[in-house]
């Protein structure tokens, strides 16, 4: 059944966040033209042009990653929250599968959208020199230098820290993801209010996690979990493991508040 | 076994009961009208029957177990307003209750859809409100359920509507299976029930069959009806 | 056929009724096969459940009789037809002479006012 309810949340998605794609790319197109052609030449109006083009392109890139976090709100909003949750919620289908097929939709969501930006960036620069120079200047010469040096210093394992970097990305995603959902969930299961009250759990939520998080790094516990002996990458995995068990334990804690709250506070109206 | 049973049920809201110590058995093979005024209780029952309220105390079981994804595969349930989402078209609103619902009769939906001429390819969003409500009727009715919760099916439709409303049930629903009918418009019901339950404040006060009430009182359920809840 | 029903009596019972006037005025003739109970209450916008119950009332009465397969078929007996439409006939006249007689007339004068009405006749036309 989980695969059902993403096979329809695919469907109910994909009709907004594919034409968007769609558009941000040739977009790309066409700043990448723009960039060529109009902003080369001396005259007011192809200038102008160009101009717009490229601001275009660059609202659309802000809007495409804004879109994908307001799709996914709104999705749990009307899907579960509104009219249709009567539709959703007596599906033969636990609570449990519904979140999660909305955890894992949306954060396929934003990972497509991060991998469609960098190919829109890609399309717009492709071929120019503007990124000839960058590349081939002092300064981005020197820093990869630095940077070669650096992993040869410390010995950095390249594809263990790319692999730590995308777990904790993925991580971060669906707890972001799940801090909406329970935000969400608590606020509606009050009778009235229900968006206001979300927007305020959201942020009492946001402020609990710093709070916690700020006395935790301040904790001498934190300190004892490095020792003096471990070299850098070492201590590097050390960070990335205490970084990827807090998004869990987050994530876990919102889990449990969203689908608690669907559970026994649902209140639909 | 009764398909629908409430032992001592209990739903507050904060401090006012909507159901009060209510006790209920509906048996299968049944139309039952579910009869009361505007905020008797008929709406929460039903959302306790369907898992969308959890009871403050008390047990509601349905084909004996408790509310929950077991229970949504045999109860086809029809809320009190349209409740489908508007940007599906009516393809994939099929779509949609065929992989969920292993009862679903697309054959029979189809046809009906056919019927009233909606194009596979209109979304809901492109129908009147009446369409849309008939389109989730048909839905709901293609379901060969054991159980259909029908809240408010013919609140506020035109006469020629109502008919196809109450048509489309008798046609389409299993002969083996209950369904429940929440309506406080009596007498355009009381033809096609068998059985009727009075709630009022939280509380069953009658439940009987309609020919009975007939035969022992010797009036329509709507003439005692309008006894029974004289204001 | 058209059907009406009155608020104060059971439904089946009204349907038994309803059925037989059918069958003696010919809408279901003898020895057809009846339509389906559900087709039946669909017609008459009842309970299927209730419309069952009138037939194997009716079916006890002998006025129709079930075949396992094939359905229920209206009796070829034209006796029993014809003394059920009787029963009809007596049931509407005794109405008819209470009513009058609530309104003061004596036996005599209801004949006479029947004969003056010609109201067979007029019904007859007016069908037409």
């Amino acid at each position: 059944m989980l695969r059902k309810l993403m096979k329809h949340e695919f469907r109910a998605t994909a009709r907004i966040m594919g034409p968007l794609f769609l558009i941000v790319l040739v977009l790309a197109l066409a700043a990448n033209l723009a960039l060529r052609f109009l902003m080369e030449s001396d005259t007011f109006l192809p200038n102008l042009l160009g101009g717009l083009l490229m601001a275009a392109f660059v609202i659309g890139m802000v809007a495409l990653a804004i879109m994908s976090i307001v799709l996914m709100v709104n999705r749990f909003r009307t899907n579960l929250m509104g009219d249709e949750g009567y539709v959703t919620f007596t599906l033969p289908v636990s609570s449990h599968q519904i979140v999660w097929s909305k955890i894992i939709v949306s954060t396929v969501w934003f990972i497509a959208t991060g991998v469609v930006e960098a190919i829109a960036l890609l399309v717009c620069f492709f071929n120019l020199d503007v990124m000839r120079d960058i590349f081939s200047s002092e300064f981005f010469r020197q820093a990869f230098h630095a940077l070669h040096e650096l992993i040869k210093e410390y010995g950095l394992n390249v594809p263990a820290i790319a692999i730590e970097l995308i777990v904790l990305c993925l991580l971060s995603c669906a707890v972001l993801c799940l801090e909406f959902y329970a935000a969400m969930a608590v606020g509606h299961s009050f009778a009235n209010h229900k968006g206001a009250l979300s927007v305020l759990f959201f942020f009492v939520f946001q402020f609990a996690i710093q709070f916690i998080s700020g006395l935790f790094f301040n904790a001498d516990e934190f300190e004892h979990m490095f020792n003096a002996g471990m070299n850098g990458m070492q201590a590097f995995h050390q960070m990335m493991a205490i970084f990827i068990g807090m998004e869990l334990v987050i994530g876990a804690v919102y889990y449990v508040i969203t689908t608690f709250t669907l559970k026994k506070r649902l209140n639909l109206q | 076994m009764a398909i629908l049973e409430c032992n001592e049920l209990v739903k507050a809201y904060g401090h006012t009961p909507a159901l009060d110590h209510l006790n209920l058995l509906i048996e299968p093979g049944h139309i039952v009208g579910l009869l009361g005024p505007n905020g008797s209780g008929k709406t929460t029952l039903i959302k306790l029957a369907n898992g969308l309220l959890t009871p403050t105390s008390g047990q509601m079981l349905v084909n004996g177990m408790v509310p929950g994804k077991d229970t949504h595969a045999i109860v086809s349930y029809l809320p009190e307003r349209t409740c489908i989402p508007l940007w599906m078209s009516t393809r994939k609103l099929l779509d949609f209750y065929q992989d969920f619902y292993a009862d679903f009769r697309r054959d029979r939906a189809e046809e009906m859809l056919q019927h009233l001429s909606i194009r596979m390819d209109q979304t809901i969003r492109q129908m009147s409100k009446g369409t849309r409500e008939k389109v989730q009727l048909i839905m709901v009715m293609s379901r060969a359920a054991k159980l259909y919760l029908l809240d408010e099916p013919i609140g506020g439709v035109d006469p020629a509507t109502r008919d196809y409303i109450l048509n489309t049930i008798i046609n389409n629903y299993d002969p083996e299976a209950a369904v429940i009918i929440s309506t406080h418009l009596i007498a355009d019901v009381e033809q096609v029930l068998d059985e009727i339950i009075f709630i009022n404040q939280g509380q069953i006060i009658l439940q009987s069959s309609v020919d009975q009430i007939r035969e022992e009182k010797g009036m329509s359920v709507d003439a005692l009806f309008r006894e029974v809840f004289k204001c | 056929m058209k059907w009406q029903f009155s608020s104060d009596a059971p439904i089946y019972s009204q349907l038994i009724e309803q059925v037989k006037v059918g069958i003696v005025s010919g809408v279901f003739p003898p020895g057809e096969r009846l339509p389906s109970v559900r087709d039946l209450a669909l017609e008459a916008g009842v309970n299927p459940n209730t419309m069952q119950r009138a037939l194997t009332e009716l079916e006890r009465d002998g006025l129709v009789y079930s075949q396992r397969t094939a359905g229920r078929f209206v009796t070829e007996d034209k006796d029993m037809i014809e003394s059920a439409k009787q029963n009809l006939a007596g049931y509407q006249i005794r109405n008819f002479l209470t009513a009058m007689v609530r309104l003061g007339y004596e036996k005599e004068e209801i004949m006479a006012l029947v004969r003056q009405e010609n109201v067979g006749e007029e019904l007859r036309n007016g069908d037409s």
